[in-house]
């Protein structure tokens, strides 16, 4: 009897529980890919797309997205990468392996045939636990005080930056961007802080502007003999979108002192002026590496700033410029939520024990689903180790022990081969990060969870609604 | 002459090289038949709250993560010209109702499934026919009985909730109540006291990032847009409302001017510009505050509204403009001109907010009377925010189904083993050769409970015998209890899992009308594809025994 076809030739077709097996063997594939980059012991990856053109970093989201995954299971892992980078900018590379870690505890109950959706339940409810114990234990600091509040957002940026390549300025570049984002007004707008690369010289000499600073130089007549510098000016905006973030500045810069051609034309407003007229403190012209740049500074109404970055390679500067702006999402996260928790793997420690001991308190299957869930979260702490070529099998028992003795911010210390308390080491991030990062690995899993069949339709002819192709066979793989 | 090669003998003589011809029992029907119990094996799997999703990725490589029935089968491009019908039925469910696509599907394919023993037993495909209909509307008519209550008051969010709490179940389970809470805030917001309600009202607003739980629902409506100048917020908005650019008038043909002297070309661009000052300002003088434009905004504009302290907004569909003149009451002017009184709109707040990574640009109304909500979903992936997407549409549609017809049914199962039942009784009471068919269409009641048993993990045929003897007994409202491990059973009414009345009636229609379509077929003809990219001819079901 010949087979008959339900649905378009070269459409794939697979069911069941080796469907989900193979769909969780997928996400540990990628996440082997970015385990390595987690932490201050982190390593690079280094990329080439199929243009040629190379990038390095460290930020997971960067690295999925230029992996360019087909798989549809794994891709579900990409998205909630870049969901991460969207909400709060920093912790993409946890969110990757939380999520694969927590697949990768459930295989093993899968392959025993416990039903999926139970297991989805169970973890939402561990969760939505895991979530509300965070916000419990979180620090918040008080806003009022300007000084406590500046010297918890430069920690989180160094925090934040210490996984990145530019650790080694961490400090430098913490107090610029803690400044750089200071300057910004009540809703922070991320465009309004504008990041240009200079090649050449070294990241110190990297500096900040507050105000703008743009590349291109004069260009009216005479402009040659014109001052380079002018103080207390009023300056007339002419034609010019002033979008800090493109590079196609159309500005024509007039300053009033000088009657080029007809008054003003066409006025419009760039940002930061209000009135027709704009004003700042100080013009200067300046070489900077091999350009010249316009520089306005000290404007009264700014609420932008520049920060421009030195540096050798064109990769460099490239994820040196990455890694400012994840630090620059944290800093502004943090202003807007100001709870703080401690880094290094302590929060996940502590949630895991938390987990753990709540699950012995209830009765059956949830028990060892929650278990499970608590054991995935170790998988940060461990992998911190791992990178730094620490025994983590050592270190873990000793976290495990001391939160247990109550140790509540106990974590990895990366400078010498042991635990401390992370929150004294001034190791923070904002809580934001890790509730974020859980609540998104953990609706990744269940979405992974509840898949058993994945039907591909063959790629489409390129004209529309393709036309050959019809049988009467199905071809179907149980 | 060439020497003509004589064909196949018989109907495949007559028609064009390449074309395929089955006809008979074997091969028609039974493939017909086989083709559309495969289909309903994979949506089998999604049904109901344990139901699985299903991963498909279609010919554009977009990848879709559901297990509602009517999307997997858009998606799937199903060329079987027979199970092409179970797959419309489902559509029009969709259409009709909303909700409910899954349970066309696999009452159909068990209908058929069950029909392919009655043939197979000898019963001609007519009788089948005929039993299967007299069941259908047998059971349409005891459907009303099985009515278990009404909805009271749908103006009330706590009573919308538990009401369209099941239908979002079958979807995200889990997630059901706090969604379900969502859905019903913004339906009852928009549920005006006429009793009108437009499914078009209740708006998606999909923002990437947090999780599900950090959804809301707003009064009014939320664009991912951001303010094209430097207002950002204001309160107490009145608001003007412009389909055209919000630019100098331009003129149509095309014009020249021509300048004498240097003071001419200063004067001109002055003159321009001092226009644009005056149109603007008038604006302002008739009160606005907020111009909301569906073209472009040229600098100059810009330049003066923010001047002025206008803010202005953009936006780019015109669905989008004429839901915002709705919500605010404004009238959309074609011109730039100063607007009337009348022709202004309001807005109680109107603020440009950061959400995740995206701007967007909130006008809120204080009251709870908006015109339109809009349900601002978050999520970690595209995927699941579709899908959350498709939970709203269910849920909205589900009061909607309620507004046209108040009256509920049991749900989990427990109307269907109802009607399996006294459709039994009523089978054995007939005479004739109907009598089989009558009783076959009771069994692929079973079809339902059982699938949601098994999703479950629980011994389907338990279930069923034990939801037969509990309505033996007279409890009409007890059904497969979700909860609780093994096959149990509870009492629908009490724990609120009820369905709307309509969504049963018009899915065991259109099931019945499917599978009674296909099984009619008994000769499939498919002409050749035609290659190219010529849109493909249409195959031709020939019913040559009618």
């Amino acid at each position: 009897m010949l087979p008959f076809i339900l649905l378009k030739e070269g459409t794939d077709t697979s069911q069941g529980i080796p469907q989900l097996i193979s769909n969780i063997n997928a996400c540990q594939v990628i996440s082997e890919a970015v385990r390595t980059t987690l932490g201050p012991r982190g390593m690079d990856k280094l990329m080439v797309d199929s243009r040629g053109k190379a990038t390095i970093s460290n930020d997971g989201a960067t690295i999925l997205k230029l992996l360019d995954v087909v798989h549809p299971a794994a891709k579900t892992l990409v998205d909630i990468a870049r969901s991460q980078d969207a909400e709060v900018g920093d912790g993409t590379t946890s969110v990757t392996l939380l999520a694969a870690e927590f697949l990768k505890q459930l295989k093993s109950y899968v392959e025993d045939g416990l039903h999926p959706q139970t297991i989805i339940r169970a973890f939402r409810t561990a969760t939505n636990l895991a979530v509300s114990k965070t916000k419990e234990i979180a620090v918040s600091v008080k806003k009022d005080d300007k000084q406590e509040q500046r010297k918890l957002l430069e920690k989180c940026a160094a925090t934040a930056l210490n996984s990145k390549l530019i650790a080694g300025q961490k400090d430098f570049f913490a107090k610029m961007v803690v400044d750089a984002v200071m300057s910004l007004d009540e809703l922070l707008p991320l465009k309004m802080i504008g990041i240009k690369k200079v090649q050449g010289g070294a990241l110190e000499d990297s500096q900040l502007i507050s105000g703008v600073a743009f590349k291109k130089t004069f260009s009216y007549a005479g402009f040659e003999m014109q001052p380079k510098r002018y103080e207390n000016l009023k300056i007339a905006l002419l034609n010019v979108e002033l979008e800090l973030k493109a590079e196609k500045d159309n500005a024509e810069v007039r300053v009033k002192s000088v009657e080029a051609c007809g008054g003003s034309i066409q006025t419009s407003v760039g940002a930061m002026t209000e009135d027709t007229l704009g004003q700042c403190e100080l013009f200067e012209e300046v070489q900077i590496g091999g350009e010249r740049y316009n520089l306005f500074k000290g404007c009264p109404k700014a609420k932008t700033c520049t920060i421009i970055l030195r540096g050798g390679a064109e990769q460099f500067t490239e994820e040196t410029e990455r890694s400012l702006h994840d630090a620059i999402m944290i800093v502004r996260r943090a202003i807007k939520n100001d709870s703080i928790v401690a880094g290094g793997g302590a929060i996940e420690m502590e949630l895991s024990k938390y987990l753990r001991d709540y699950s012995r308190t209830i009765p059956g299957k949830q028990q060892l689903l929650i278990g499970a869930y608590a054991k995935a979260l170790e998988i940060i702490p461990r992998q911190l180790c791992d990178n730094a070529g620490f025994d983590a099998t050592n270190i873990l028992n000793k976290l495990r022990a001391k939160h247990a003795q109550g140790g509540t911010w106990y974590g990895v210390d990366i400078n010498n081969e042991d635990i401390t308390d992370n929150f004294v080491a001034c190791v923070w991030e904002p809580s934001i990060v890790r509730i974020n990062a859980l609540t998104a690995a953990s609706e990744a899993a269940c979405l992974i969870l509840s898949v058993d069949e994945t039907i591909k339709n063959p790629r489409g002819s390129v004209d529309g609604p393709p036309g050959g192709g019809r049988g009467r066979g199905r071809a179907h793989a149980h | 002459m060439a020497l003509h090669v004589p064909k196949a003998p018989g109907f495949a003589q007559m028609l064009k090289d390449g074309a395929k011809h089955y006809s008979g029992l074997e091969e028609a029907i039974f493939r017909n038949i086989r083709a559309c119990k495969e289909l309903s094996q994979t949506t089998r799997t999604a049904y109901g709250p344990n139901g699985m999703n299903k991963m498909v990725i279609n010919h554009l490589e977009k990848l879709f993560v559901t297990n509602d029935a009517a999307t997997i089968l858009r998606q799937l491009e199903v060329q079987h010209p027979a199970a092409k019908m179970i797959v419309m039925a489902s559509h029009m469910q969709e259409q009709e109702v909303g909700d409910g696509t899954n349970f066309v599907l696999v009452f159909a394919g068990a209908l058929l499934e069950l029909a392919e023993d009655l043939l197979r037993m000898g019963l001609s495909v007519s009788e089948v026919i005929d039993g299967y209909e007299k069941a259908c509307k047998k059971a349409l008519e005891i459907l009303p009985d099985c009515v278990c209550s009404s909805a009271k008051n749908l103006h009330d969010v706590t009573e919308a909730t538990s009401l369209i709490r099941t239908a979002v179940m079958s979807k995200q389970y889990g997630n059901e109540d706090f969604l379900a809470n969502l859905i019903a805030q913004a339906c009852v917001s928009i549920f005006t006291e006429s009793g009108s309600f437009n499914v078009d009202n209740v708006r998606v607003c999909k923002i990437l990032g947090s999780g599900v739980t950090a959804s809301t629902v707003l009064h009014g409506m939320v664009f991912k847009k951001e303010a094209e100048g430097d207002i950002t917020s204001v309160k107490d908005a009145k608001i003007v409302i412009f389909s055209c650019p919000f630019d100098c008038m331009v003129t149509e043909t095309k014009g020249t001017v021509l300048i004498n002297n240097a003071k001419e070309l200063m004067d001109f661009s002055k003159g321009e510009e001092d226009l644009m000052e005056a149109q603007v300002k008038a604006i302002k003088e008739a009160g606005a505050n907020l111009v909301v434009t569906g073209g472009k905004v040229a600098d100059v504009a810009l330049h003066f509204a923010n001047k002025y302290k206008l803010m202005v907004v953009r936006l780019n569909s015109k669905w989008d403009l004429r839901r915002l003149s709705k919500t605010v009451g404004a009238i959309v002017l074609p011109k730039m001109t100063a607007p009337t009184p009348e022709e202004m709109g309001h807005c109680d707040d109107v603020y440009l907010t950061e959400l995740g990574d995206t701007q967007v640009v909130v006008f809120k109304h204080e009251k709870e009377d908006g015109a339109i909500s809009t349900v601002v979903i978050r999520g970690s992936t595209d995927n699941l925010m579709d899908d959350i997407e498709r939970a709203v549409d269910d849920g909205v549609n589900t009061f909607k189904v309620l507004v046209k017809d108040k009256r509920l049914v049991p749900g989990g199962g427990a109307t269907e083993i109802e009607l399996a039942e006294q459709i039994t009784s009523y089978g054995a009471s007939r005479d004739g050769l109907e009598q089989y068919g009558i009783k076959k269409f009771a069994e692929a009641f079973e079809a339902l409970p059982r699938s949601l048993a098994e999703n479950s993990g629980v011994n389907g045929k338990e279930l069923i015998s034990k939801l037969y003897s509990a309505h033996h007994e007279g409890n009409k409202n007890m059904g497969y209890d979700i909860e609780a491990e093994g096959p149990a059973l509870k009492d629908m009414l009490e724990s609120g899992i009820v369905e709307p009345y309509l969504v049963k009636y018009w899915g065991i229609k259109l099931a019945t009308n499917a599978a009674v379509t296909v099984l009619r077929v008994d000769q499939i003809i498919m002409a050749k594809p035609s290659g190219g990219p010529k849109p493909p001819q249409g195959q031709k079901n020939f019913d040559e025994d009618d």
